[in-house]
């Protein structure tokens, strides 16, 4: 075994509070598949056949009794599951499973759907011996309208300066925007090393890493860090151009440290011979001097940048809502679940997803939308550009456009819902009832949508009290 | 300002083909407008120094002339009249030649921006030029550049007003000029100079070719700044105001190609080399592109190159990349290697010589070795004299016999105190005020330990001037850098001098408070607010006071001190500065961290152990440590063999004990 996977599902989805309140981030529906189901797929798919997956309680519990969420996986998934209160980063997740890890790790966080091209990531891995290889590709700008966001995307988010070589594949430099105080500050030492740099901005970061054996040691002799993106990955990447010999002491055990699980993989591996063949060759990595390969740093981290495909991060809604509309494209099953009670005379397009043991009714249409696991859909129902997740009821006369129904959601007859989020076990009962665009109607905003819409007029009541 | 609207809007209304019509203009700036070259300038403009046995400013207008330039401006300054001469005599001022000279002097140019804004003021360029150095060599064909240039300024309205163009090469590479290490952000794909797009190129792999390529709106930027003085104020100035103004600089880089600017003999020595390897190509020693009768030289295998009635010696070896010049006799068995000898030399037998490079009549006797040094016209190197490396000996400077110059000697006829009396006159170039310099330096006698007993000349220091561009200024061969020391991260670097800083900071306090009488309450306060600024822990505070007060008579007296001498000194200070040491030591913790900060003091001065308990007598009876503490210290504190042996000392023993007596006095009193 070359590789362990390592799936981070225990993260709590804090940027998408409206839909991770009642149903927990790993498993929320996208194209009617749970959110983890993705990379447990893509893992899968290039052959692993036993995943490591860092959840919490909550998580476990449902995969394992809840049938909407049944993975369809045959890998032996083996969960471990921490605290959730426990505010552990990913870092602390992989400190927690050490005993575990037996061989270098491929670590891949449960809210990444792409297409990406594994193995692309894991030979510059290999080829270069690398401490770290990791993904990242090109940020995506999100078109569709995002309930309850008004006017265009924020640029909240501060940008990620990313420095790769002239190849592109070697990481040399990253930083982000918030720690620097007066623009980027680039070692000279590197600039000799890599004359070329190519700084980018831009990138979104998948959260897939292939990290050495000893790296998951350096952690559990490290405490302080928690974090692998925040925290682990631009400690590797600057400690590739630091000598250890001017480096304080606790580096410096860091330092030793790695250089002793080096040592041990050396014997394991036959890394003497791959010494000894660095020695002889007259390759390097870069040109222009005749320096030893990579200068002889002992730390590598590369970076696997894709230039097109589909690669997400499923952490903000609006990411959520791009997710949904692009899943069907990522496997070929039928668009329609053969469970499913379709009447003949609705209009279902190409491009939506009905789940099983769905019940659409006559004079429906439904147009790029996504239709959960036993939801009931009566007459006259229109159904566009939307994520209606499972057990919903609609009601006849429905209009529902570009909106996010969660689970267990009733909505009454003749709702005219546009670009709205319905949290879940909502009901949006009344007869023609209105609900203007752009809304969050979830629990946590209740009251206050309640108050609104007297003051506008439009009756919304006989609210569904849901115990947590 | 009028006319030149008119004449701007004039231009853009001219059609293209009038535009293709109009000669391609140069501006060649033959003045360095630094003194890097001092002494060796004193004589001959750097301009025209010769590199290959052929004059820098040819290769320049070589250069010029192959890349299609038609019309070239040469601005001269210092020693003026020398370059016109050359420039008149040349084949530049033929009528035949295809590129027109126009030689303009003056005086009154201190910096680039004093010829471009001259530039400006005559109207001397009506479409874009190329700007250049009188000491660039290059071969680079910058036409490709020039309709990048153009083509830019066509699409994007004028924006573009210069093109810089860079050749790639790596650091490290030898005819990179340390000092003009540059490091350059761009767009990739428009190959501007700029940062903050989303995506950009840091490179540190370019090097500054010094060829530019100007629209003619360079010359009125640098009338309306008249605070550009170089180039590079220009490029900054336009990058800061890139945003206000509009304008932008983009870059060429060309891969193959040479260019470099000789900004100092290091680059000197470089592209000499380079060229005499045929890396400048179709520039190459044989090629007499100057069309001089008698510079014709042959060239055959590892590069060496013979100029006309060369006479070799018996026995004498030319290994490779060796240029002579015409006239020149080389006695038996010499050794030569990478050296280019000047016209009408004489070498005598037995001579040494590698990457030497000598320039006309230069006349060297028999047994002697010059290693990477320039020898200039009418020197004479006397018999058995080695010159080690990056020596200069300076116009008709006579050396030897018998001598070994040490690396990096400086010899010239003219005095350096000369030199600096006529500071002031240095551009106003003046013939007979050289010749009156001249006559004032042979009043002063030529040192005969410095340049041997026939030797004339001075010696040039390289001076300890208290700025850091004077000495710069100073030095011919320029910077050599070490290879980063690799700091691992600035921060911690930073803080490591910080506590260094901080004991300076406090051993000049304590300083002053001795010459001033300064009390000691004051004393505690500047120490304390020093902390807050370099931020720094009450211990450390401690350890380092102590440090510094039991380092200061070394640091007063030197580090020779007797042990004697040194308790001598000490002990009254201790009294004296006794009030500061209290307010800080206070706690057992305290106590026990100074008397550590005093082993560690005295387990590395190990010749003055025997001061060790003078010291800490003195601190019990001024009550600055207390008794308990100092027991516990010695019976806890050894960690290590060394300090174990200290307390093995006899004399600390002793108080030790003494002290422990005391003890069981005070407490047999108390009972």
């Amino acid at each position: 075994m070359e590789l362990q996977a390592v799936l981070m599902a225990a993260g709590g989805g804090s940027r998408m509070m409206d839909l991770t309140y009642n149903t927990p981030k790993p498993l929320l529906p996208v194209g009617n598949k749970p959110l983890i189901w993705y990379p447990l797929n893509l893992l899968e798919r290039v052959g692993f056949e036993e995943v490591i997956v860092i959840t919490t309680k909550e998580v476990q519990k449902m995969i394992s009794t809840d049938p909407k969420v049944k993975l369809d996986v045959k890998m032996k998934l083996d969960l471990v599951c921490i605290q959730e209160d426990a505010d552990m980063g990913t870092a602390d997740a992989l400190r927690h499973i050490q005993q575990k890890v037996k061989t270098d790790v491929l670590v891949v966080s449960c809210d990444l759907i792409t297409d990406a091209a594994l193995h692309e990531v894991v030979d510059l891995f290999r080829a270069h011996n690398a401490t770290l290889s990791m993904l990242m590709s090109k940020a995506h700008e999100f078109t569709e309208t995002v309930p309850g966001q008004k006017g265009k995307k924020k640029t909240g988010e501060q940008r990620d300066f990313v420095g790769v070589d002239g190849t592109g594949k070697r990481l040399l430099f990253m930083a982000n925007e918030a720690d620097l105080d007066e623009g980027v500050v680039i070692r000279k030492s590197i600039m000799r090393k890599h004359p070329r740099m190519h700084i980018k901005t831009g990138l979104v970061d998948a959260h897939l890493y292939c990290l050495k054996k000893s790296v998951v040691d350096f952690l559990a002799d490290n405490k302080s860090i928690s974090s692998i993106r925040g925290e682990l990955v631009p400690y590797l990447v600057r400690k590739q151009f630091s000598k250890s010999t001017n480096s304080p002491k606790v580096i410096d055990e860091t330092h030793q440290n790695l250089k002793k699980n080096d040592k041990i993989q050396i014997s394991s591996r036959d890394e003497e011979l791959l010494h000894l063949t660095q020695e002889r060759s007259c390759w390097n990595d870069h040109r222009g001097d005749m320096s030893d390969a990579y200068h002889g740093g002992r730390l590598r981290c590369y970076v696997h940048i894709m230039d097109e495909g589909i690669c997400y991060r499923v952490n903000t809604l609006a990411a959520y809502i791009e997710a949904n509309r692009l899943a069907p494209k990522l496997f070929d099953e039928p668009a329609v679940h053969p469970s499913a009670v379709v009447s003949e005379r609705c209009l279902i397009g190409a491009d939506s997803i009905i789940g099983a043991s769905c019940q659409i009714s006559d004079k429906t249409s439904i147009k790029r939308s996504t239709i959960g696991v036993s939801t009931t859909v009566r007459e006259k129902v229109k159904v566009t550009n939307s994520i209606i997740m499972h057990g919903v009821t609609i009601e006849e006369g429905c209009n529902i456009q570009g909106s996010v129904i969660c689970s267990n959601a009733v909505i009454g007859r003749g709702a005219d819902i546009k670009y709205c989020l319905v949290g879940s076990h909502s009901t949006a009962r009344e007869h023609n009832s209105k609900i203007a665009p752009e809304k969050r109607l979830t629990e946590c905003h209740r009251a206050e949508v309640n108050i609104t819409y007297h003051y506008k007029s439009i009756t919304y009541n006989n609210c569904h009290k849901v115990s947590k | 300002m009028s006319s030149r609207g008119g004449k701007q809007k004039k231009g853009n209304v001219t059609s293209e083909q009038e535009e293709e019509e109009q000669p391609l203009q140069a501006v060649l700036v033959a003045d360095s407008f630094n003194r890097r070259f001092f002494p060796i300038s004193k004589d001959q403009p750097r301009a025209l120094l010769p590199l290959g046995n052929v004059a820098m400013i040819d290769y320049t207008l070589e250069f010029l002339t192959s890349t299609g330039v038609q019309e070239t401006f040469v601005f001269c300054c210092w020693m003026s009249n020398k370059i016109k001469d050359h420039l008149l005599k040349s084949k530049w001022c033929r009528p035949t030649s295809p590129n027109v000279v126009h030689i303009i002097t003056s005086d009154l140019y201190r910096s680039l921006g004093d010829v471009l804004r001259d530039v400006d003021a005559k109207n001397l360029v009506r479409n874009d030029f190329i700007l250049v150095y009188g000491d660039v060599v290059s071969n680079i064909d910058v036409s490709q550049a020039l309709q990048e240039h153009r083509h830019r300024r066509k699409v994007d309205k004028n924006i573009s007003v210069m093109t810089m163009v860079f050749k790639e090469s790596s650091p490290g590479h030898k005819s990179r000029c340390e000092e003009d290490d540059v490091i350059v952000a761009m767009d990739s794909k428009s190959k501007r100079f700029s940062m903050g797009t989303d995506e950009f190129e840091i490179r540190h792999d370019l090097l500054d070719c010094h060829i530019s390529i100007c629209s003619p709106q360079v010359a009125e930027l640098f009338t309306d700044n008249f605070d550009y003085q170089t180039r590079n104020d220009f490029v900054r100035g336009i990058l800061v105001n890139e945003e206000i103004l509009g304008n932008q600089i983009h870059l060429y880089v060309t891969q193959d190609g040479y260019g470099a600017r000789v900004s100092n003999l290091q680059m000197y020595d470089s592209v000499s080399s380079d060229m005499v390897r045929r890396w400048v190509y179709p520039l190459t020693p044989e090629a007499n592109f100057t069309d001089q009768q008698g510079q014709g030289c042959t060239h055959s295998r590892h590069n060496v190159y013979r100029g006309a009635e060369v006479s070799l010696g018996h026995g004498s070896q030319m290994e490779e990349n060796v240029l002579i010049g015409r006239d020149t006799s080389i006695g038996a068995n010499c050794h030569i290697s990478n050296s280019v000898i000047g016209n009408n030399c004489t070498i005598g037998d037995n001579v040494v010589l590698d990457r030497a490079h000598m320039w006309n009549n230069v006349h060297i006797s028999s047994n002697v070795e010059i290693h990477q040094s320039v020898v200039c016209d009418g020197a004479v190197v006397k018999e058995a004299v080695r010159l080690n490396k990056q020596c200069v000996l300076a116009y008709n400077v006579v050396i030897g016999p018998n001598l070994s110059l040490p690396e990096g000697t400086v010899v010239s006829m003219h005095h350096p105190e000369e030199e600096e009396e006529d500071d002031d006159d240095e551009f106003l170039s003046d013939d007979q005020e050289v010749g009156h310099s001249k006559d004032k330096t042979r009043q002063k006698a030529f040192n005969p330990a410095e340049v041997g007993p026939e030797g004339k000349g001075y010696i040039w220091k390289a001076s300890m001037n208290d700025t850091e561009d004077e000495e710069l200024a100073q030095c011919l061969w320029g910077l050599v850098l070490n290879p980063d020391p690799e700091s691992d991260s600035e921060s911690e670097a930073s803080e490591e001098s910080q506590d260094r800083t901080f004991q300076l900071e406090v051993l000049g306090t304590l300083q002053r408070g001795l010459e001033e009488n300064i009390v000691c309450d004051n004393l505690v306060l500047e120490i304390n607010s020093l902390k807050y600024a370099y931020n720094i822990t009450l211990k450390e505070v401690m350890q380092i006071l102590t440090r510094v007060v039991l380092e200061y008579p070394f640091q007063q007296q030197g580090t020779q001190l007797t042990t004697l001498q040194y308790t001598g000194s000490l002990l009254p200070l201790l009294k004296t500065w006794s009030p500061v040491f209290k307010n800080y030591i206070k706690r057992a913790q305290d106590h026990l961290d100074c008397l550590s900060a005093v082993e560690e003091l005295f387990l590395e001065q190990d010749t003055h152990q025997t001061a060790m308990v003078k010291v800490l007598m003195k601190m019990y009876q001024l009550e600055i440590l207390e008794e308990e503490a100092i027991l516990k210290w010695f019976s806890t504190g050894a960690t290590n063999d060394k300090s174990r042996q200290l307390r093995k000392n006899q004399g600390l023993q002793k108080f030790i004990q003494w002290l422990k007596e005391a003890e069981d006095e005070s407490s047999e009193e108390g009972e």
